[in-house]
């Protein structure tokens, strides 16, 4: 439960007066592919609020979903209305949305792998496709070979790409002949993305109207545009496999729902949301007009994706792990999560697992694409919503997107993004709007420096609150992270003073600067790691760091408390949380660099936020 | 797992679909009564490229000869069928069966793809044909459908057998002898990469296991990799997993319902992780919502693969080792301890008289 009032009713506001009261309530509902997320929205004390939240695997069916809802409903309900709770239930509107069904499945031939090949690849994969197969004149294989893989596919589409604008090679045309073989008629669309001067020829391999010619992603040696392929494979995949309307597909919602906090805030906001199959990445800049949005819907990029369980990703894993936990059986939680993607991780050993799995999926999403400087960073998805801390949340968010700067951290904790952004366009920011207070639940600021000589001084900073003491300077190393309390709610002012080669993102490469913060679960926490992660080479040495890190993120927040009930020679930095880096601690009262005042900028993080969004 | 009944809830047998490759001719039609063994249709497979000159036939110039073809890229040849004829009637010819692929200017070549002998496409299963299309043969087969939660290989039918002794029996090289060849064994918790290099060598069919460490299921799958890239590999192999990775026991109920079908007719699919007895009686069900009173599988570590029976559910959420919370299950285990188990972790499995 959000909310541990009594739900009242439109009848009970009005005075308490009326002879029975009734409800007004809807239902967001996400369908996913292993969980399903619900949330009762309804009227409490004049405001619309979160009254009632479920998750369960999707395979138990919408009646034991009910049941919960309807039992957590009679703790929040009026006491008059308990009876009527399944009725109410039943007849709530309900905003739903879900993953989709199956991904399209694409079939590609390329003149070269690494870049026609690569570039339709990550198109497609952005674009919500999955590339079942792929061939290309360079792949190694032989003609006869990649013929026999492409007529034994079983796809939807098929893409075509291959040739720079002023070139014709033979190869295209070849790619587009194997197409046209493996094929053998049918309804199956065919895109062009390739050379220019060659369309007219691809286009006679194949019957009249079944060809597609697309802008070619790459017209030369020195450009990449994949927008237009990427926009065609969208709506190819929105008519063949979701034609009954894609507003109802999450990651569709999810997009649309990100594009409108941004709009309304005029804030830089990413989104990720990591489902079990599906991973969706959006990115809306709402300080621009129009907004400007982007984003990436990976069908496979979800916990199950297949790229986490071969050798070489389970490797990677078991080394960025705290825990000693062997590779094989690393390899073996893995696989049966994939098997079973709506079971939890029982012991702290699987956690750890599936945490890092996580990271390593977020990373991949993020990959050359994470905005320089963004101010609201949004994290969705089940391994986030039920991490069994908000501080463990921050962390795979943290280590697996790596945000550069000043960054406000929040988690879509009751799923209910993706529904929302299944409303009509108008309707999205009135659901936004009302439902400000549960809408997203802050986990706090981050500031992520780039940069800094290992173990010398990257970040000194003062938390300025109000009612507070005059702050001590709280001193972190590179290759440290630190904790500061801020509570939910709570906003203060953030002196900052970067040393040693650390930096922020611009506008914001000054040396010293202000910025104001929003507290949430976690707090402040000020990561001087670098970007990317920077980790020691021997695997002693890097658990050992990995573990101090998720001891200091892991140690519980001291409550802050005001000036007038705090004694005298307590300052604000009791409740700090500290970890020195392995060896690096010992030299940690090594000489300072001297103040490097070069610049100095004053800043605001989620500028024109309204009142009581982030509250 | 998810095990359907041979007879699901509305009657209807279990169906199997058996993909078609592209230019497959199917030999059997709805209606028709199909063995494991049956050839269901046929294809030629892709052979060699080859490249025909079309000017020198034609005597023309390589840049007049893109509007004397009469056939398209991607086109199918039969023998003897004109690639290209000019405007005094002479022809140049396709070899044999082959695909057209493309024409080049430069020389004045086309080329083609010719199409091998025909090979045979098996369905594995027997049954009634439903359905015959351009992509797909489906067959009801009347039999118990188990799937299960991973494997590798092709699709192979052969005896079952039970190759161990108890549910939670490792599978060892050792169990397996040349008396094994073209049969289906019956494993148990978990057989090693060598025990399945064996059976492979021992023209053992396929494998049914409770689990397989990840990594030795990886090992194996590269070494048939590497063994087919070289060539000389003869003959199909599939392992199945119907519990989990890692070492898995079966279930105690469902090993007991193996061996009761132990001689009869099994298909096995091991990229799909599909199991097929024929002509079996119902196997154990298993549902993801366990109920109290129900017997149940845990399907998380440290009781992977343990069974017992739920005992009660406990009011509030409570929080797994792993500090999530939970709606959390009281699970008697089979000796005679309890545990408690977060429910989405679990799987009722309820015993054929209960159905």
């Amino acid at each position: 439960m959000s909310d541990h009032e009594p739900m009242l009713t439109t009848a009970t506001e009005a005075g308490r007066a009326a002879p029975h009261p009734t409800a007004e309530i809807s239902l967001l509902i996400d369908v996913g592919s292993a969980w399903t997320k619900a949330s009762v929205v309804g009227r409490t004390r004049g405001r619309w609020r979160i009254v009632a939240h479920a998750a369960q695997p999707t395979n138990w069916g919408e009646k034991a979903l009910i049941d919960v809802l309807t039992e957590r409903m009679r703790e929040a309900v009026d006491h008059r209305l308990r009876d009527e709770v399944p009725a109410i239930l039943e007849s709530a509107a309900r905003i739903t949305c879900h993953t989709p069904v199956r991904p399209g499945r694409l079939g590609v031939a390329a003149v070269t792998a690494e870049v026609s090949g690569s570039a339709a690849r990550r198109a497609a994969e952005s674009a919500g496709w999955v590339v079942v197969e792929e061939a290309a004149a360079d792949d190694g294989r032989s003609l006869p070979e990649r013929l026999s893989t492409l007529t034994a596919a079983d796809v939807d589409a098929w893409l075509v790409v291959g040739g720079f604008d002023d070139a014709r090679p033979e190869q295209a045309l070849e790619a587009a002949a194997l197409v046209a073989a493996a094929r053998r008629g049918g309804r199956t669309p065919v895109i062009w993305a390739g050379s220019a001067a060659l369309s007219e020829e691809v286009s006679a391999c194949f019957e009249p109207g079944v060809v597609a010619t697309i802008a070619n992603p790459r017209p030369n040696a020195a450009t990449e545009d994949l927008g237009p392929l990427r926009h065609h494979l969208e709506e190819l995949l929105d008519r063949l496999v979701e034609s009954g309307g894609t507003r109802n597909l999450a990651p569709i919602g999810f997009r649309r729902t990100i594009g409108e906090i941004a709009r309304e805030d005029r804030l830089r906001v990413v989104g990720v949301d990591l489902g079990a199959r599906y991973a969706t990445w959006a990115y809306a800049d709402g300080t621009v007009d129009p907004v400007s949005i982007d984003s990436r819907v990976y069908a496979s990029g979800g916990m199950s994706s297949t790229a986490l369980t071969t050798t070489p990703a389970i490797g990677r894993l078991a080394r960025s792990l705290a825990l000693p936990v062997d590779e094989l059986a690393v390899a073996d939680t893995l696989q049966n999560m994939r098997a079973r993607p709506a079971s939890l991780p029982y012991s702290e050993e699987e956690l750890q697992v599936v945490h890092a799995a996580a990271r390593l999926r977020l990373a991949a999403l993020v990959e050359e694409r994470m905005p320089e400087s963004i101010d609201l960073l949004i994290g969705s998805g089940r391994v986030l919503a039920a991490a069994p801390t908000p501080m463990r949340a921050m962390r795979v968010i943290l280590d697996g997107l790596r945000p550069p700067g000043i960054t406000q951290i929040v988690l879509d904790g009751a799923g209910v993004l993706s529904p929302l952004g299944s409303l009509p366009d108008e309707e999205i920011g009135e659901g936004i709007g009302v439902l400000r207070d549960d809408l997203l639940v802050p986990l706090g600021t981050a500031v992520v420096t780039r940069g800094g000589r290992s173990g010398q001084l990257a970040i000194r900073a003062r938390l300025h609150r109000v009612g507070w003491p005059d702050p001590e300077t709280v001193e972190v190393r590179a290759g440290q992270v630190l904790v500061m309390p801020l509570l939910r709610g709570e906003r203060a002012e953030l002196e900052l003073e970067l040393e040693g080669g650390a930096t922020l993102p611009a506008p914001r490469r000054a040396h010293r600067l202000r910025a104001e913060v929003v507290g949430g679960a976690v707090g402040v926490v000020l990561d001087a790691r670098d970007v990317p992660l920077t980790l020691p080479r021997r695997l002693d040495d890097r658990r050992e760091v990995i573990a101090g890190w998720l001891e200091t993120l892991l140690r519980e927040p001291v409550p802050g408390r005001p000036r007038e009930v705090a004694p005298e020679r307590e300052t604000p930095r009791r409740g700090l949380r500290r970890f020195r880096v392995g060896r690096e601690a010992a030299r940690e009262d090594a000489g300072d660099e001297g103040e490097d005042e070069v610049g100095e900028a004053e800043v605001r993080v989620g500028r024109e936020r309204r009142e009581g969004r982030d509250s | 797992m998810t095990i359907s009944r041979h007879q699901d809830e509305d009657g209807q047998p279990a169906v199997h679909r058996v993909p078609l490759p592209r230019g497959a001719v199917p030999h059997v039609r709805t209606g028709s009564q199909v063995r494991p063994d049956q050839v269901l249709a046929s294809r030629r497979e892709v052979g060699d490229p080859v490249r025909i000159s079309l000017t020198r036939p034609l005597a023309r110039h390589p840049f007049e000869i893109s509007e004397l073809l009469l056939v398209t890229p991607g086109a199918r040849l039969d023998p003897d069928q004109p690639i290209a004829r000019g405007p005094d009637g002479r022809e140049v010819r396709s070899p044999g069966h082959a695909i057209f692929l493309t024409y080049s200017e430069a020389d004045g070549s086309a080329l083609l793809v010719l199409l091998g002998a025909e090979s045979p496409v098996i369905g594995h299963v027997h049954g009634t044909v439903l359905q015959v299309t351009r992509g797909f043969i489906s067959v009801a087969v009347p039999g118990a459908r188990l799937e299960g939660v991973g494997g590798m290989g092709d699709a192979v039918h052969g005896e079952l057998v039970v190759a161990v002794h108890t549910h939670d029996e490792e599978l060892r090289a050792g169990a397996i002898d040349v008396s094994a060849a073209g049969k289906i064994l019956i494993g148990g918790s978990r057989a090693s990469a060598e025990t399945l290099t064996r059976a492979r060598a021992m023209g053992v069919a396929g494998i049914v296991l409770g689990g397989i460490l990840d990594k030795e299921l990886r090992d194996f799958s590269a070494i048939q990799r590497r063994r087919r890239e070289i060539g000389g590999m003869t003959g199909a192999f599939a392992v199945v997993l119907l519990e989990g990775f890692g070492k898995v026991a079966l279930d105690a109920q469902l090993f007991s319902w193996l061996r009761a079908h132990a001689g009869r007719m099994a298909s096995l699919f091991g990229d799909e992780h599909l199991l097929y007895v024929h002509e079996a009686a119902s196997p154990p069900l298993r549902t993801l919502m366990a109920e109290i009173g129900d017997r149940v599988v845990i399907h998380r570590r440290p009781f992977q693969g343990r069974s017992g029976v739920l005992v009660g559910v406990l009011d509030d959420l409570h929080d797994t080792p792993s500090g999530i919370p939970a709606v959390t299950g009281v699970v008697r285990l089979e000796d005679g301890r309890l545990a408690p188990i977060p429910l989405v972790n679990l799987e009722a499995t309820i015993a054929p008289s209960r159905h």
